[in-house]
């Protein structure tokens, strides 16, 4: 319970910060990744255990943010997995290689992301 | 189920048995004399010589001994329970109070009610669910000794969420009243013992006067805030012999302790800090302890228009109330007062922790900020569970039950409110306001991640149960660990729309403690529901036959992600840590090969079952038959595989 403030804090942050735009931007600016092995690698580590398998966030200690389409930068992303800032583990290089996050990273870019809730009628009340 | 073992040797049922087999034998074996001409053996029924046993039970004069009698202990007994106004009592039979369990049904006409259980453990839980909804205590009866041991663990989580529990336990005191065999392996000199580190009070009373004091007095303690659970030994002689003089009992009268409220010069100096500070924040936990108490702490909150960030211990403060701010909180940061009430673990929820290599802590109150304490949870612990959390120091430390002290609080910030503080309190409250609609239409944005996803997503299935029961008087009893949707998505504001949690996170809680709880809202005519993890579920899935025998009605939902999930994640961050092979981490924390089949396991409880539900178009077909059973007083459960969290 008591990590919650940190992590929830970066939920927030990537959460309110996430302008369309600047995402496609920085989704450029990553190296080349192959998302359907960005997608066998984000099950097989166990990424997929906090962040869900459609990136829609979940919790370890305290909230796991979303990473379908994430406003993170790829450096951003890459440094969170190899030196996280909060209780996140880190998955050094044996586990996880620059192209293997590479992969992941196009893989969480490529999933749909959040819709309008007013599309979907039980989420109107 | 009697499961006080028959003697051996004396029982005169196995005796006859016995000789009954003798007899057959002999008339089997042939019949051979030296000077006799052999002849074709001729089976012969033969009766058995009898032996000494039953020689003397036939032939003696009847023992003087009574046979009969026309008063017991356990008929005053039960009369101490009705006059407590316990409802019911849940137990797993056993024969070391049956004098008591024959005279709440013969003497007492099963008043309290029996709710028949097949462990302990769900007997307990039971009781902590009903508490919570219900604000009074019901009874649990098992065998001193061996249920005792398998009602442990509700019995920790009872005491740390601080909900009272009356727990009887059986025992026979005297040794030279015990018959051979399980009873002396089923009595002991002080049962009490292996709960004491976990109840706030506990007795072996030894004449039914001493009963019944020390039952008055248990409830009383146990429903005195800081409340928790007692327990009582049951001797079985105490019991079942006749009352030798009956015009000497009499039942003690019970009058509740009124909750004690804080000290008023100190309830004044927290009124003043609160309205003198720019950013004040309120953290409770488990602050309504009655229906009465959300209302007090809503009056607060808008006295000051400061936020609330409720820790969900009990149902504190409704969700869709614009100061509600318990998905942001970084204000505890940034508050410059923070008044915390009936908290579980203060220190845990003002600082940051890192579950790193190095473990390392630091405070989250910004530097200066005062800190106002109130509540009573301090005011009873023991020494041995570390539920008492980290050290925090408090500025202002008001002893006082939190619920009973708002009123207090409440009026003196409003005497103190003038124009100037009212015009910044209603500025302050209109960004709050405005932050939380922001906050609950990002949570159904968010909510649609993955919506159409196979496994379910859990912002999916909360959506989908809300839809269909939004309408009805739901009441919501339990939850998944870190299961934060409904409360991100649903209207919860009427007090028995949530029952907190475990207290102690021992598994095995949320399914018999929401059947607890669905007991009493079948009598208000409430719809019962409740989220359970498939781990959780595993723990006491016999609890299900419990609600369908009682004909309790709950809609169960499972939330089936195949795993001990929590640990699961854990082990992946533990071979993370080495650089090891994570895909291992599977072994010893998930549920599968088989595949649990929750829905068949209900219908073989005899409950209504539905699932497993893998395709998001099936769930609201699969709930709306649920609930239709719900409605018809079944017990329903759908099996929902989702995505882990």
């Amino acid at each position: 319970m008591n990590a919650i403030k940190r992590i929830a804090r970066i939920a927030c942050a990537a959460a309110v910060a996430g302008i369309a735009t600047w995402t496609v931007a920085q989704a450029q600016d990553a190296p080349p990744g192959n998302a359907g092995i960005g997608k066998r690698l984000f099950v097989a580590n166990g990424c997929f255990t906090c962040h869900g398998r459609s990136g829609q966030g979940g919790a370890y200690n305290g909230p796991a943010p979303i990473l379908a389409k994430t406003a993170l930068p790829f450096d951003g992303f890459k440094a969170q997995i190899r030196n996280p800032v909060n209780d996140m583990p880190a998955f050094p290089a044996a586990l996880l290689s620059d192209k293997d996050i590479a992969d992941i990273y196009a893989f969480v870019q490529s999933l749909p992301g959040p819709r309008s809730a007013k599309d979907i009628a039980i989420l109107n009340y | 189920m009697d499961k006080r073992r028959q003697p051996s040797a004396s029982s005169r049922r196995n005796f006859l048995k016995g000789a009954g087999l003798v007899g057959a034998a002999a008339a089997v074996v042939p019949q051979v004399t030296a000077n006799a001409a052999p002849v074709a053996p001729q089976p012969q029924l033969k009766a058995a010589v009898p032996g000494p046993l039953q020689t003397a039970a036939e032939t003696l004069a009847p023992s003087s001994d009574p046979v009969n009698q026309t008063s017991s202990g356990g008929d005053f007994m039960a009369d101490v329970l009705n006059s407590l106004g316990i409802e019911y009592m849940a137990i797993n039979c056993a024969s070391s109070y049956r004098g008591l369990h024959e005279a709440v049904l013969n003497h007492a006409n099963n008043k309290p009610e029996i709710i028949t259980c097949v462990h302990e453990d769900i007997a307990v839980h039971m009781a902590q669910g009903y508490a919570k909804i219900e604000g009074k205590p019901m009874a649990m009866a098992c065998h001193g000794v061996v249920g005792l041991q398998h009602a442990t663990m509700a019995m920790y989580n009872a005491w740390c969420d601080r909900v009272p529990v009356l727990v009887f336990g059986g025992n026979i005191m005297e040794a030279d009243k015990r018959m051979p065999g399980t009873e002396w392996v089923h009595s002991g000199v002080d049962i009490g013992q292996i709960v004491r580190e976990f109840t706030k009070w506990d007795d072996q009373p030894v004449s039914l006067t001493h009963f019944a004091e020390s039952t008055v007095r248990a409830y009383k303690i146990a429903t005195t805030p800081p409340m928790g659970p007692v327990f009582i030994a049951l001797d079985a002689e105490l019991q079942e012999n006749p009352i030798p003089d009956p015009e000497a009992l009499r039942i003690p009268k019970f009058a509740p302790v009124i909750p004690p409220q804080g000290d008023s010069a100190a309830i004044a100096e927290a009124a003043k800090m609160l309205v003198e500070a720019q950013n004040p924040i309120i953290i409770c936990d488990r602050v309504a302890r009655t229906p009465a108490g959300m209302a007090n702490l809503v009056a607060l909150a808008e006295a000051l228009q400061c936020g609330v960030i409720d820790n969900g211990g009990r149902m504190n403060f409704p969700s869709r109330h614009p100061l509600n701010q318990s998905f942001r909180r970084a204000l505890i940061g940034q508050a410059d007062v923070i008044l915390a009430m009936e908290m579980n673990d203060l220190w845990g929820a003002l600082t940051h922790f890192s579950d790193r290599i190095v473990r390392r802590s630091s405070s989250g109150i910004k530097s200066g900020a005062k800190l106002i304490t109130l509540g009573t949870r301090d005011l009873y612990l023991k020494s041995n569970y570390q539920d008492f959390g980290r050290w925090q120091d408090i500025d202002l430390d008001i002893a006082g039950d939190a619920e009973a002290s708002l009123p207090a609080l409440t009026e003196a910030v409003k005497r103190l409110t003038d124009d100037g503080h009212k015009a910044a309190f209603d500025a302050r409250g209109k960004k709050l306001a405005a932050t939380h609609l922001a906050m609950v239409e990002r949570s159904k944005t968010d909510a649609t991640i993955g919506w159409d996803s196979s496994p379910i997503t859990t912002a999916r299935m909360c959506a989908e149960v809300y839809a269909q029961i939004k309408d009805e008087d739901w009441s919501m009893v339990g939850t998944t660990i870190k299961l934060s949707w409904p409360q991100r998505l649903w209207d919860f504001n009427k007090p028995h729309q949530w029952n907190g949690v475990s207290g102690g996170s021992g598994i095995g809680y949320n399914l018999p403690a929401s059947l607890g709880a669905a007991l009493t809202n079948k009598k208000h005519g409430r719809f019962t529901l409740s989220f359970g993890g498939d781990g959780d579920f595993m723990f006491n899935p016999g609890a299900l036959w419990t609600a369908a025998h009682h004909q309790i009605p709950i809609l169960y939902i499972v939330q089936n992600n195949r795993a001990y999930h929590q640990e699961y994640m854990y082990l992946v961050a533990m071979a993370a840590r080495h650089g090891r092979d994570v895909s291992k981490m599977d072994i010893g924390t998930t549920l599968k090969d088989p595949n649990i089949d929750y829905a068949t396991v209900a219908r073989g409880m005899g409950a209504h079952g539905e699932g497993p539900i893998t395709d998001p178009k099936d769930l609201a077909p699969a709930l709306s038959r649920a609930i239709a059973a719900v409605k018809s007083g079944q017990p329903a459960v759908v099996d929902v595989v989702t995505d882990p969290r």
